[in-house]
């Protein structure tokens, strides 16, 4: 065959089309007694959600679900059209990792219109699903400042660094901070400013504090482990980390190996492989309709430097 | 060939005068408002930390004076940051070659802009928005998602200070001091004015567009790739999400010192100006514990507003 323009011209779309066709993965006829279920990403580019999204992949393999994974790349309006697919792909359950409260119940209300049952996992929706798995965010700023409590003995100033303001996870971390600050008259929240979940802005931010307020700080809770670790590099080029008390939450692992080296104080776990296994098991339960939980809490562990070994394992 | 006419980089200067004013003010505001702004350790912090934004911002004015644009900056410092710290691991080579991957890295996104952009035909947003997807998709693939830890105590050692002076200033220092003299002194930095003054002026002069072209874009990746790798060693890790909006950061430090977006007009001095008020502005807010919802409607209206007395005083 000669390669006319014509032929020449049609060949990159064709190619192009050609390759999306090879990417999909082909989807397989039903075994019998195989439940199908969609599961809805917020983000599988940031480390927490990526790691839940790789949990419910390895508890639907162990208990031989046939999962739909897809990833909403934090974008709601992704989110809801593929609530939308999942409908149309007649999937027996639908898990979703909602991006925002607000946002993504349209996607959550789709399923329930459909009588399609809906879990939410880690965070929630505005609209309620039939089952939520996930864990208390509020819980986490409690440990995470009972911890700086414990360790000031309950006197001294504080410095918190925000995640993204008006996510779920920032507004709860934060209330539950508070709630605790309020509890002990002797200590004061310095200063607070946002860091969006991000380490070099956190690290930029606390070389700002080191300046502002040298010497009148005594701890620093981040609101994920990424920015703990931006501040913990500013504290150690000051050389002022022994005098600041630094905690974290997430427990990814350089938080973890900071931790056994001494040098981050401490970090408050959230349990992805806990959340994912719950929302597969709570899954089968419902596509099976027998009698489940609507709400499955996750707890979250603080981790210093004496238990972080049994932590590194998982 | 007939070289084209010298910009008249003069009368830039003279009316950066705007800028200078704002940038003098909001100095005195901060130093008279807090006991830390005008102390030397602050004004070392402020130097490390734009650093970074201001190899970004010399990058891309190379881009914006022919005209065009790079939008895929914050992406290509991930992927280059990404693509050092995996050669950076201690003990596996010597410190050059992280380096060298992380520029090269950069650099090679920049020319893959460039060769689109001119070989290509297609507009200069368009390819530098696929490479913004595209660059940050493959740190994704590279990293596996996660932070790419355990870089060498050698590497992470440039951003710490030689003598008095923090290192990433240095290199920003010695790219804007480079970028300058080539700009003014320099065949082919004359060049660049002219393809983004008037494009089918300079090449009836005999200049080579697409050579210009390509030449900038390339440039302007290889400063990417330099920001990723000092942004890497600043924060000990590759990691896949960094960048985020910093081309908006580098754009606007670029527009605040005086380069027009449609080209041909500009100079690195104008820059420099923009980068540091950019600079004095986050860390003036944090200084004076701004709240974070103010300081986001703070820095817009200081950006637009500096422009606009720059722009108003260079019409009269």
């Amino acid at each position: 065959m000669r390669l006319t323009p014509r032929i020449a011209l049609g060949l990159p779309p064709f190619l192009l089309a050609a390759a999306l066709l090879v990417g999909c993965k082909k989807a397989e006829s039903r075994k019998p007694g195989e439940w199908l279920v969609g599961y809805s990403s917020r983000d599988q580019s940031a480390e927490y959600t990526a790691r839940l999204g790789d949990a419910v992949q390895a508890r639907a393999k162990e208990r031989g679900v046939r999962l739909v994974f897809v990833d909403a790349q934090a974008d709601a309006q992704k989110q809801i059209s593929q609530a939308e697919n999942f409908i149309a792909q007649k999937v027996d359950v639908i898990i979703l990792n909602p991006c925002e409260v607000e946002a993504s119940s349209p996607a959550v209300d789709r399923a329930r219109a459909a009588k399609i049952p809906v879990i939410n996992v880690n965070s929630l929706t505005k609209s309620a699903p039939d089952c939520y798995v996930g864990s208390d965010d509020e819980q986490a700023g409690i440990l995470a400042m009972e911890a700086i409590a414990k360790k000031l003995g309950g006197q001294g100033n504080v410095l918190m660094i925000h995640g993204i303001m008006g996510q779920s996870a920032q507004i709860h971390r934060d209330a539950g901070a508070r709630k605790v600050l309020a509890k002990y008259p002797g200590m004061r929240l310095l200063d607070h400013q946002t860091a969006s979940w991000d380490r070099a802005k956190a690290l930029a931010l606390t070389e700002n504090w080191v300046q502002a307020h040298r010497g009148k700080f005594q701890a620093i809770f981040a609101h994920n482990d990424e920015m703990a670790m931006g501040a913990l590099l500013a504290l150690e080029r000051a050389g002022l980390k022994k005098e600041v008390y630094v905690i974290g939450v997430d427990a990814i692992a350089q938080a973890l190996e900071a931790v056994k080296a001494g040098r981050l104080d401490a970090t408050v776990f959230q349990d992805a492989a806990g959340q994912g296994r719950g929302a597969i098991d709570a899954a089968i339960l419902m596509a099976s309709k027998q009698p489940f939980e609507k709400e499955v809490m996750i707890p979250f562990q603080v981790v210093t430097r004496e238990n972080v070994d049994t932590f590194l394992k998982k | 060939m007939n070289p084209p006419p010298r910009p008249r980089l003069d009368r830039n200067l003279v009316h950066r005068f705007g800028i200078v004013a704002v940038l003098l003010i909001i100095s005195g505001l901060l130093a008279a408002t807090t006991d830390s702004f005008a102390t030397a350790a602050n004004l070392t912090n402020v130097a490390r930390q734009v650093s970074i934004n201001g190899i970004l911002a010399v990058g891309v004015t190379f881009v914006l004076l022919t005209g065009g644009v790079d939008l895929s900056l914050g992406s290509v410092v991930a992927l280059s940051g990404v693509a050092c710290a995996l050669f950076a691991h201690p003990g596996e080579h010597a410190l050059i070659v992280p380096l060298a991957v992380g520029l090269l890295t950069g650099g090679a996104c920049g020319l893959v802009n460039g060769l689109l952009v001119t070989r290509g035909g297609i507009a200069p947003f368009i390819v530098t928005l696929g490479m913004m997807t595209v660059a940050r998709g493959l740190a994704l693939i590279l990293s596996g998602g996660k932070p790419v830890a355990n870089m060498s105590p050698a590497l992470t050692d440039l951003a710490g200070d030689l003598g008095p002076v923090p290192i990433p200033l240095l290199c920003f220092g010695v790219v804007a001091l480079a970028s300058w003299l080539f700009l003014s002194r320099f065949r082919l930095g004359r060049h660049l004015y002219a393809v983004g003054g008037n494009e089918p002026a300079a090449r009836a002069a005999g200049v080579s567009v697409p050579r210009v072209k390509l030449f900038a874009y390339g440039l302007c990746g290889l400063l990417t790739g330099l920001a990723g790798v000092v942004l890497a060693a600043r924060i000990t890790t590759g990691q896949p999400n960094a960048g985020q909006a910093y081309e908006l950061d580098a754009i606007a430090a670029v527009v605040i010192g005086g380069t027009s977006l449609s080209g041909g007009i500009g100079s690195v001095l104008g820059t420099l100006l923009g980068v540091l008020l950019i600079g004095i502005i986050n860390n003036g807010l944090d200084l004076l514990s701004v709240s974070s919802y103010y300081q986001a409607v703070i820095k817009g209206v200081i950006i637009v507003g500096a422009v606009w007395l720059d722009r108003r005083q260079a019409r009269s």
